[in-house]
């Protein structure tokens, strides 16, 4: 088993649950440092509101209570009077303070909302301006090695959470707290009795939410796991749809996703049954408290020892009493979610980064020496499978090199090697005299342009993936460059040319000329020294010589590493360098290797051997 | 939404859902009437016993509001839930279904953002919809009702209130809805340039192209932001105006109900009660008006799914008449009329939607059992495509493709592997190990088989030394390198139990040894005897002993022959062989 050299980030199954609470609880927080005034006011905002609207049932209650004195006096007075004496004075007045603090708490709230959202939605930004930053100074072995559909998710899904709590979470609390207090405290000024009478059912609450909750946090832990399950399938499969077609696992990996679906549902129905059950279990204990109160109330009432409008507003308040609870207790389970998703992106801006290179600065100088030396260079990607040893190479300027050899020879990695894709393990790469390593990434890659193995282009038009590596290109350059490689006659004869909109996998043109697209985009970058791995592999033959000759017309201002299979578009090359193994076995120019009748003309003479059957 | 309703949702359990919430909402609002009726007989008059009996009748209500809210969450969770998993396996098994052409033209990073997040984002909905949604209306018309009854004259009040609740609610709906489709489609966007982030790191690096990129999702970024605090800003406004009006109603019913009371139409407790119903009635509005934040986005992506699930098959299945008594003969080549051919097109033409002109023009050939054919031709010459069409990955726009004798479109989608399996020109491995790739195309498959097309894809060494059939495979199979992978697809495909090999310039990355060792192993394996080889390949070399090799040029077919007759004859072929020739020593062709 090689699994484990495979730095993996913390797998999707474990991770519903998070490692380390507080601590990641506190990273997230700090992300609101730049603008812990927005913070600061949303708050102060929130409890102002609080307090403007928790008032309000109280003076309403003794308005309540005006017109209840009125009624009782009137009754006092006898039936006889045909209007109670109600002191409407008193009622307007209290209607108008009601007005004003409902007015206030609208206010306040409307800002504190306004600012919340700004809040939120900055706090995401940096954080996926932040993650997106850190893909930055991750070495390339980072993206060779993890899941691109659990990076993905990352970004996406679990930003969301994150995202969605900020915005109506975290005020949520400050809210249901100071509601809570502001509460309790209002009810003890109306009536000690009937708040210790209400309180009662905290504890009965307390004991609900004791029970359901966890279970239900339990349930998410399960249903985030499966769900990330399936969005990994999802993931896989529809990249390699066609594979899944054609060898007709439609069917197996549709039951396989049947059976995972299957387990979300099991686990997502029960979750959210428990986690909401909370809601009408905490509404009985709300009404069971309504009912004590409303009893209790009655009798001291009729004993004259409280007043009609104390009852009700006690009544109206012992609803938002228990409601921040059941809130409180919902946000419980909700920001574990969170804290395990940024638990996860946290997971992804920790991972180790290239080495910095901004303190270097070193620019090679243009000396007659070689362009590039390899000296003494050692390589591996695994430790214990050593690839490249004591490897050693001078290029001339302004020469070809082709390297070849057979698959999986090293002849790629030198290449990752000579981008800085990946750093030596051992001795060093010099460009013009200059240790690579001295040098910023960007200033080393300057140099270069590529055509990678495996060809890329972006979603977006033609002209733009051509000018990808030269932005300043005028159109006439993007021309130029495609009608070097090749490609300039099929680009007219599509209905956009130029203009022509490459979506994803570019699956509108062929391999050969996505190929074609690709050499175009390094030769219209222009470089000093241009490396082309396998750049013409799809391309036909005909047109394969065709950019060999417009190469060739080039060849004079420029350094030209090539890589290739088809020994035909190495043999005008300066310099063959013959690799196995990772060691270079023997170099000359075509003629030369092919007179000494080893490694490379075996090679060579293999394409006539034994064709097809 | 609402056909996603229509079409996915179970009534009847989404009946009992409603009924059951409605049951909920009665309980709640009945325990008002309740307490006024305490109000007014018990306290006001001093009647203890009636105290303590309406006291147990509260009990008994809350009691059956709580069963009644309990089996609707139950129903609701279900509900919604299902709704998700079934649209989630709808989408699946579509999206696997899907042909090229459909492929293309949604791209495969929204399709698994409307897989995965759009399906999350429509069942969390459903569910508000079942628990939610209808209980606000629901307590609003109870609330209104029973208010009636308690005190008919003060519902006036309500006649100015509920329109501009109601008038509040729509503007904001109105403005934001198309805010949220917006911030929907930028996520899609977002999601699009980070992906791209991860599979062109190379040439993104190479080019010093990551400022730009930086530049470009920053400007994405900033730009759903803005769009996201424009939106929760509009939907904040709705929660402070409600505050308001509610503010406004209170007041009004206070002084419009106390001088009813001072003229004895009204009871204190009935306008306790009142106030009671007015505070759920609004706390009902505001709990519509949050959902107003999911609502919009939610439909959205029920559209997008919609989209999805409506898209027509371009590929199509035909039965025909003949199917069964067909299948039995050519699923087994030695059994079947040697005289049928394995492979053959019959004036095909196809053109890719949105292109000019035709990809494959009138396109006739046969291949008979037992032979190796090789397709050659020009970069773009159709060559691909001319595949695709064998395996039915798109449908021909004219003529028809045959495999055994039965028209491809006969057969169904699930039983076409039996006939052909196909190396594609573009390697694709997915992340796992070495042995769950390979079993891909075979689940069946022994470790002995394996290990078998692994040896005749010249891939066993380095498999070994990789640590063998358990190696892990990383990212895109990236931990190999490019000649290693396309052996594994090779041996992917070569575990595949078919009659009819295609291999889609799949040597292209190979080294000529190692190109020559395979294809030596290809034609001498006891397992490859009686099969139908077809290579497309680009050198000479490779299709020399072909039976038949098919020229392509431009999409037409402009030869067909083995190399000798090409030779003589054909002034395509000469001139591919001179391009090779006249490079790739010519003293030894
Ligand atoms: N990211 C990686 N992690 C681990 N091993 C790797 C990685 N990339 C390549 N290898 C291994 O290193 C060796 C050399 O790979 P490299 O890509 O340089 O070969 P190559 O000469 O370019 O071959 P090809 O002609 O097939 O492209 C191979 O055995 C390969 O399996
Ligand atoms: N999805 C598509 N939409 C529009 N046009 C397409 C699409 N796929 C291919 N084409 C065009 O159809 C033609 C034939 O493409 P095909 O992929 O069959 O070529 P090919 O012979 O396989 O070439 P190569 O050797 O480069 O792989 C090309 O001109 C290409 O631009
Ligand atoms: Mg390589
Ligand atoms: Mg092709």
């Amino acid at each position: 088993m090689h699994n484990g050299f495979a730095p993996h980030l913390r797998q999707r199954s474990k991770a519903e649950q998070a490692q380390n609470f507080w601590g990641t609880t506190w990273r997230l927080l700090r992300y609101l440092k730049p603008w812990h005034w927005l913070l600061f006011l949303s708050i102060i905002f929130a409890i102002a509101a609080v307090i403007f609207s928790v008032s309000a049932p109280k003076i309403l209650g003794q308005a309540t209570t005006t017109i209840y004195a009125g009624v009782k006096r009137g009754r006092a007075m006898g039936a006889s009077v045909s209007q109670w004496p109600i002191d409407f004075h008193k009622v307007g007045h209290y209607a108008v303070q009601v007005l004003i603090l409902y007015g206030c708490s609208a206010i306040f709230s409307l800002l504190q909302q306004l600012l919340t959202t700004q809040l939120a939605q900055r706090v995401v930004y940096t954080l996926r301006r932040d993650l997106k930053r850190k893909m930055r100074r991750l070495p390339v072995s980072f993206y060779d090695t993890h899941d691109h559909g659990d990076i993905m998710s990352r970004m996406v899904n679990d930003m969301d959470n994150v995202a969605a709590t900020l915005q109506q979470g975290l005020i949520q609390i400050v809210t249901s707290a100071f509601t809570f207090i502001g509460v309790l405290v209002l009810m003890l000024t109306i009536s000690l009795r009937l708040t210790l009478v209400a309180l009662i059912t905290i504890p009965i609450g307390m004991v609900i939410v004791g029970v359901i909750s966890p279970k239900a946090q339990r349930l998410f832990g399960k249903q985030q796991a499966t769900l990330g399950t399936i969005n990994n399938q999802v993931e896989e499969t529809y990249t390699g749809q066609q594979v899944v077609k054609l060898f007709g696992d439609e069917k197996r990996e549709q039951e396989r996703f049947e059976k995972g679906n299957k387990q979300y549902f099991n686990a997502a129905w029960k979750a959210q049954f428990f986690s909401i059950l909370v809601f009408p279990a905490m509404n009985f204990v709300r009404n069971l408290g309504f009912l004590m109160v409303a009893v209790v109330g009655s009798f001291l009432v009729a004993q004259g020892q409280l007043a009609i409008g104390a009852v009700q507003a006690i009544l109206q308040y012992q609803e938002q009493f228990s409601r921040p609870i059941t809130q409180l207790a919902n946000l419980a389970n909700v920001f574990q979610q969170t804290i395990a998703s940024s638990e996860r992106i946290f997971a992804i801006l920790d991972e180790p980064e290239m080495k910095s290179d901004t303190v270097k600065k070193a620019q090679p100088a243009q000396t007659s020496g070689p362009v590039i030396t390899f000296k003494d260079v050692k390589f591996s990607y695994r430790p214990d499978q050593p690839l490249i040893d004591h490897f050693n190479l001078d290029v001339a300027p302004r020469q070809t090199i082709a390297i070849v050899g057979p698959t999986g020879a090293g002849k790629s990695t030198l290449i990752n090697l000579l981008e800085r894709f990946y750093d030596v393990n051992a001795g060093k790469i010099l460009l013009h005299g200059v240790n690579t390593q001295d040098m910023t990434r960007a200033d080393l890659r300057r140099h270069f342009a590529i055509v990678p193995q495996e060809t890329w282009l972006f979603h977006g038009t033609i002209m733009d993936n051509i000018s990808f590596g030269h932005p300043g290109a005028s159109a006439e350059d993007v021309y130029q460059a495609a009608g070097l490689a090749r490609a300039d006659h099929f680009i007219r004869t599509l209905p956009d040319g130029y203009q022509t909109v490459l979506g994803e996998g570019s699956t509108e043109i062929s391999t050969g000329q996505q190929q074609l697209l690709t050499i175009a985009r390094a030769f219209a970058a222009n470089p000093e020294i241009l490396i082309l791995d396998e750049a013409t592999s799809s391309v036909d033959t005909r047109t394969e010589s065709l950019i060999q000759a417009a190469m060739d017309n080039l060849r004079a201002n420029r350094t030209t590493f090539i890589v290739a299979h088809r020994l035909s578009t190495v043999q005008n090359a300066d310099q063959i360098i013959v690799l196995n193994h990772g060691h270079i076995v023997e170099t000359g120019n075509h003629e030369s290797l092919l007179a000494k009748g080893g490694f490379y003309a075996r090679l060579y003479n293999s394409q006539f051997r034994h064709a097809l059957r | 939404m609402f056909k996603i309703i229509h079409r996915y949702m179970d009534f009847l359990p989404a009946t009992m859902a409603v009924l059951f919430l409605f049951g909920q909402t009665v309980c709640d609002l009945y325990l008002p009437t309740i307490t006024a009726n305490l109000v007014n007989k018990g306290i006001l008059q001093h009647d203890f016993p009636y105290i303590i009996a309406i006291g147990c009748r509260m009990l008994i209500v809350a009691g059956l509001g709580l069963i009644a809210a309990t089996v609707n969450v139950f129903l609701a969770s279900r509900q919604s839930m299902k709704i998700g998993a079934m649209l989630r396996s709808k989408l699946y098994s579509k999206v696997l279904n899907f042909a090229g052409q459909e492929m293309n033209h949604f791209g495969t990073s929204t399709l698994i953002t409307r897989t995965t997040n759009d399906v999350v984002q429509v069942q969390t909905v459903m569910f508000q919809v079942l628990r939610q949604m209808l209980r606000s209306p629901m307590i609003l018309v109870t609330a209104c009702v029973l208010a009636y009854i308690k005190a008919p004259r003060l519902t006036v009040i309500y006649l100015i209130t509920l329109p501009i609740l109601t008038v509040l609610c729509l503007l904001v709906l109105h403005y934001a809805t198309p805010l949220f489709h917006s911030i929907q489609g930028k996520t899609d966007h977002i999601n699009q340039i980070f992906r791209e982030g991860l599979t062109g790191v190379r040439v993104i690096r190479a080019f010093n192209h990551e400022d730009h990129e930086q530049e470009r999702f920053d400007q994405v970024n900033r730009d759903y932001t803005q769009t996201g605090v424009k939106a929760y800003s509009l939907v904040a406004c709705l929660f402070p105006a409600m505050t308001l009006v509610l503010s406004l109603t209170d007041v009004g019913i206070i002084m419009y109900g106390g001088h009813m009371i001072a003229f004895k139409t009204l009871n204190v407790g009935d306008l306790i009660a009142f106030i009671t119903y007015t505070t759920q009635i609004l706390t009902s509005f505001m709990r519509l008006s949050r959902m107003f934040v999911s609502l919009p986005r939610a439909s959205a992506s029920a559209k997008r799914i919609n989209e999805v699930l409506e898209t027509p098959h371009s590929v199509r299945y035909e039965p025909t008449t003949t199917d069964a008594s067909q299948q039995t003969t050519s699923s087994n080549p030695e059994t079947g009329q040697s005289s049928v051919p394995a492979i053959e097109f019959r004036h095909v033409s196809f053109r890719y939607p949105g292109a000019e002109r035709l990809a494959l023009d009138d396109v006739s050939f046969k291949v008979p059992r037992d032979s190796t054919i090789a397709v050659i031709g020009g970069t773009g010459a159709g060559k691909s495509t001319l595949i695709d069409l064998l395996a039915h990955l798109y449908e021909p726009a004219s003529g028809q493709v045959l495999v055994q004798g039965r028209p491809v479109n006969s057969i169904p989608a699930n039983q076409l592997h039996h006939y052909l399996t196909v190396a594609q020109q573009k390697t694709v491995l997915f992340s796992g190990t070495v042995r769950t790739n390979l079993l891909k195309a075979n689940p069946h498959a022994t470790t002995d088989e394996i290990w078998h097309a692994l040896d005749i894809a010249q891939a066993s060494d380095f498999v070994k030394n990789a640590g063998g059939l358990d190696a892990a495979v990383q990212q895109g199979g990236h931990n190999f390198s490019g000649g290693q992978r396309q052996r594994l697809a090779i041996a992917r495909t070569l575990v595949a139990n078919a009659d009819i090999y295609v291999f889609d310039d799949t040597f292209s990355a190979l080294d000529f040894q190692t190109d020559a060792n395979l294809r030596m192993a290809l034609a001498t394996d006891p397992q490859m005897k009686g099969k139908v080889i077809c290579i497309v390949a680009q050198r000479v070399a490779t299709v020399l002993n072909a039976d038949q090799i098919i020229v392509l040029d431009n999409g037409k077919l402009v030869g067909c022959g083995t190399h000798e007759e090409l030779a003589r004859t054909n002034q395509t072929y000469q001139q591919i062989m001179a391009s090779q020739l006249k490079q790739g020593g010519g003293q030894h062709a």
